[in-house]
């Protein structure tokens, strides 16, 4: 029965162009998809190589002025600008700290369009007002981007309800049904087999588009073929959920239009309520404190500092020994007042700034936990991972720039207290910044979602039904 | 005959099951989306108030100090929130609240909601604009996908024709039935509303005025929503058919059409990145006139002109403080400078908005969305408008500091300091939003298309049921 099966559900798919369409459905919005993700990845690229690009040009002038100064000639730079004054120097060749693109960026936007991919901390820049958000347009934030992750997420489960909502009430509609049930089969079995091979040729349309686009994209799938493998396992999973939720409406529901629209229904609780919700009650639960409160309490701290710059600077050397020479006349002036406050001011602000860590971590941990209630946040979340443009990778950047703007600052810091000047030979000491992606783990989600779509299944499968009120 | 098809429809659709579901659910969700929003809005008024007034103490209060010292201290500029923000967010969730006012430099609007929340926060939120502009549609399709093919179906189509029945006068009658209900709910959730917001402290700016054209734009988007959905149902056979085109336009054009607009927007005019903005303008500023520097060469060519002016031999024989006059003069020209790059800026922002509106003709959600948030004063034009005004009113800041530094010190004094009291007659900062007729003169266009959708789409609905004749069976 299953070859007979297999053989004319592929005639019947085949003659009524349903795999045609497909094919071409799934390539056109694959293709169109990948064509906007690579265009951004291109944009994101281009910034980058052109801020190294200015950066070098940059250092290279620096380098000729030193060279210059060390030989013992006369600049025409004001007193502000020397770049001996190792603070100047910090400042005016920040590193280009940077976040390149992963090989699967494409996938998805994620939160590219959100975050800068990179910054230049300087010397006397503060960290906790270090500003990782990009200039784009907000209408474009608002409106999102049309990538693969759009595709898989949201258009996908549309795609498999349209192949799939009439199986059972298409026959008992024409009236066949009862011609189907003389025949030896359960129908239970006749429906799970007519689908599943819907669910191996979509599977199949899928890996062959998905491929054929993925190749005509320059994706190099040889060496990231761990990768594309994560990626199609998690696809295949999210549409075996999709087919499987098909199934028992299929059983469970007589019309085809009533199928229609409760599959429609569970199409906008997963993918269109459920993030809604839970992003609204995580944001409930963990609230953000006011960043404007904030704001007015980092002013008060300030104006207080700025007040009592000397002595702040007094108690700063006091307890900073390292930075203090013998010399009665060490260095006092501005930089070293400036330096000192800033360092008092980020002290007594982060108990404030760590509230805003935890509530952000909080909300993630709740997010984390409430997202494997909705395959299609799942499957957001795991695609994102993969591209590397999740909220996770920009708060992983955002933590190793702020250690690095540390490292910077503190580079600098003893040269500028013990009055040194900045030389040339200390160039090739600088610190270099290196992006390190976190290792992606998206195997357990595949799995659940697999554990999701047995249950289901099983569900449906035990027999509480008789064949005949299938068929009534 | 409109009036009976009317009272059979009405009483049909309330029978039925999911039609009473439906409208539960979305009532429930549309009370909860107000009551958060209600809420949110009111928490955020409550920290605007008090940041402004603390933010003006600390100006206040600086104490003896120099004018350019306060000028580098700066202030902040914070953006208030809309009533009608209630209905619609818009894009605030993207922009900035706060904007650091301070000497040589126009920053841009910092902390937005969005960059401190999950990854969620860009699927949506629970708010009303939510519901009205998704959920609604939604709504409409699942009340009116069969309200023409069950008649097919059925064969009732047969008897009606039979009787006589003048197609456009039925479909006007199920037109009004599907419309009604709607109506009321729109109605109902505008008024209350409306009752929250005037019943709400400080509640400022609104106007019931904006609320009813807000509520108008939505009426006249449901109405054509309701035409597509008929349309739809008039040309298909089944009403499984009926419900996935008609869906498939709902996704076509709330969810893909506004993606796709805003990807073709971005690599047609691409915004600069944040640090590739400011690198430009630190090379223009570097050319020009920098109120620190007395040494470089523009420097040098305006002290030559002021003396020359004055007709005297050194600075320190002007009437005032060559060191704030040049300051000043500095600052001029760097607002010049940003002028010119936000200016650029602006025109991408403005070829964007074209080709936004340019879509728009194929998705009535477009015009809908931006004429929506326009309203609600949530839109980012509004949001340029803020920053236009914050930075006007920085400029104006640093001249009244650098005015009263030339005027009441003596060249080369840096050490000399304004009275405590000085920092209290520095005007405060008042913004105004655009008023509801510029609003309005702004959107011609999106007005204009939404008309045309409305009209069209009534036309095409008329011609293609003006007798049940031409409905197919």
């Amino acid at each position: 029965m299953l070859k007979y099966n297999f053989k004319y559900e592929w005639l019947l798919l085949i003659r009524n162009r349903w795999i045609q369409v497909l094919t071409i459905l799934l390539f056109i919005l694959f293709g169109f998809a990948a064509y906007n993700g690579t265009q951004k990845v291109k944009m994101r690229t281009s910034n980058l190589t052109s801020a190294i690009n200015e950066l070098q040009i940059k250092e290279r002038e620096i380098l000729s002025q030193l060279d210059s100064l060390e030989a013992g000639h006369e600049l025409n730079i004001s007193r502000w600008m020397m770049p001996t004054n190792p603070v100047v120097t910090g400042n005016l060749l920040p590193r280009v700290v940077n976040m390149p693109p992963k090989s699967t960026a494409f996938i998805s936007t994620g939160q590219s369009d959100l975050f800068a991919h990179y910054v230049q901390p300087i010397v006397t820049g503060e960290d906790s007002t270090m500003n990782f958000k990009e200039m784009t347009s907000p209408t474009q934030l608002l409106f999102g981007s049309f990538d693969l992750t759009f595709v898989i997420v949201y258009l996908l489960p549309l795609l498999i309800i349209a192949f799939s909502f009439n199986i059972l009430a298409s026959e008992r509609e024409r009236g066949s049904l009862k011609l189907l049930a003389s025949q030896p089969i359960n129908i239970r079995v006749w429906v799970l087999q007519k689908l599943g091979l819907r669910f191996f040729w979509l599977v199949m349309v899928i890996i062959i588009t998905l491929s054929l686009v993925f190749i005509i994209f320059d994706f190099d799938i040889k060496t990231n073929w761990m990768s594309f493998i994560t990626l199609l396992s998690i696809i295949i999973a999210y549409t075996l959920f999709w087919f499987v939720l098909a199934f028992a409406t299929n059983i469970w529901i007589r019309s085809s239009a009533k199928n229609a629209i409760t599959l429609i229904g569970f199409w906008i609780l997963f993918v269109l309520l459920s993030p809604t919700l839970i992003n609204q009650i995580s944001n409930t639960l963990y609230p953000i404190p006011s960043r404007t409160l904030m704001l007015n309490e980092m002013r008060s701290i300030k104006s207080e500092a700025i007040k009592k710059q000397d002595e702040i600077l007094d108690n700063f050397l006091r307890n900073h020994p390292e930075y203090a020479t013998n010399d009665s006349k060490q260095a006092r002036g501005f930089y070293q007042k400036y330096m000192a406050t800033q360092q008092l001011i980020q002290d007594e602000l982060k108990p404030l700034l760590s509230e805003f860590e935890s509530q952000i971590n909080n909300q993630h941990k709740l997010v984390n936990a409430s997202s494997w209630f909705s395959p299609a946040l799942i499957v957001q979340n795991s695609l994102n991972q993969i591209a590397g443009t999740s909220t996770g990778d920009y708060q992983n950047f955002k933590r190793q720039s702020i250690i690095f703007s540390k490292e910077w600052r503190n580079f600098f810091k003893p040269m500028l207290f013990k009055g040194e000047k900045f030389k040339k030979s200390d160039y090739k000491n600088l610190p270099e910044f290196r992006y390190r992606y976190a290792s992606v783990n998206t195997y357990s989600k595949t799995f659940w979602l697999i554990i999701i779509s047995s249950l289901i299944l099983f569900l449906v499968l035990t027999p509480n039904k008789h064949q005949i009120e299938l068929i009534s | 005959m409109i009036l009976n098809t009317l009272k059979k429809e009405s009483k049909e659709l309330f029978r039925e099951g999911r039609i009473r579901i439906a409208f539960i659910f979305v009532i429930t969700l549309t009370i909860t989306a107000v009551f958060i929003s209600a809420w949110h809005y009111k928490d955020i008024n409550e920290e605007y108030v008090f940041a402004k007034q603390s933010e003006r103490e600390i100006w206040d209060n600086q104490g003896e100090k120099n004018p350019h010292s306060a000028a580098h201290y700066g202030t902040y500029a914070f953006k208030p929130k809309y009533p009608l923000a209630l209905i619609d967010q818009g894009v605030d969730k993207y922009t900035g609240t706060s904007i650091f006012l301070e000497a040589h430099k126009r920053n841009e609007a910092q902390f937005d909601e969005a960059s401190d929340q999950t990854g969620l926060a860009r699927f949506g939120n629970l708010t009303p604009d939510f519901v009205l502009m998704f959920i609604i549609p939604l709504l409409i399709i699942l009340i009116a996908y069969n309200s023409l093919t069950k008649e097919k179906e059925m064969g009732t189509i047969t008897l009606l024709n039979s009787q006589g029945a003048i197609g456009f006068k039925l479909i006007f009658g199920k037109w009004l039935a599907i419309f009604l209900p709607l109506f009321v709910l729109l109605f109902v959730l505008f008024t209350v509303s409306g009752i929250i917001l005037s019943s709400l402290p400080d509640f400022g700016i609104f106007s019931w005025l904006s609320l009813a054209i807000l509520f108008l734009t939505y009426v006249v988007y449901y109405a054509i929503f309701i035409n597509l959905v008929l349309i739809i149902s008039g040309l298909v056979k089944k009403s499984g058919i009926a419900l996935v085109l008609s869906l498939s336009f709902w996704i076509l054009v709330c969810l893909i059409l506004p993606k796709t607009a805003s990807n073709i927007a971005e690599y047609k005019h691409p915004y600069p990145t944040k640090q590739e903005f400011a690198a430009n303008i630190t090379k223009d500023k570097k050319e020009g006139l920098d109120g620190h520097n007395p040494w470089s060469e523009a420097s040098k060519a305006l002290a030559k002109q002021v003396l020359k002016e004055y007709g005297v031999d050194s600075l320190s024989q002007l009437p005032f403080n060559y060191d704030g006059y040049r300051m000043q003069k500095g600052e001029e020209h760097e607002a010049e400078i940003y002028f010119k790059h936000y200016k650029k800026l602006k025109i991408q922002h403005s070829n964007q908005s074209r080709i936004y509106r340019q879509l728009a003709s194929i998705s009535p959600f477009l015009p809908t969305r931006f004429l929506s948030m326009s309203i609600a004063n949530t839109d980012y034009t509004t949001h340029w408008h803020f920053a236009d005004a914050a930075e006007n009113y920085r400029i104006e800041t640093q001249k009244f500091l650098n005015e009263h530094f030339a005027k009441e010190s003596k060249y080369g004094d840096w050490s000399w300091k304004a009275n405590a009291d000085f920092w209290k007659q520095l005007p405060k900062f008042n913004y105004k939003p655009p008023t509801l007729s510029e609003i309005l003169k702004r959107n011609t266009g999106n007005i204009l298309i939404l008309l045309c959708w409305l009209l069209g789409s009534f036309a095409v609905l008329f011609l293609t049921t003006k007798s049940l004749k031409n409905v197919k069976v």
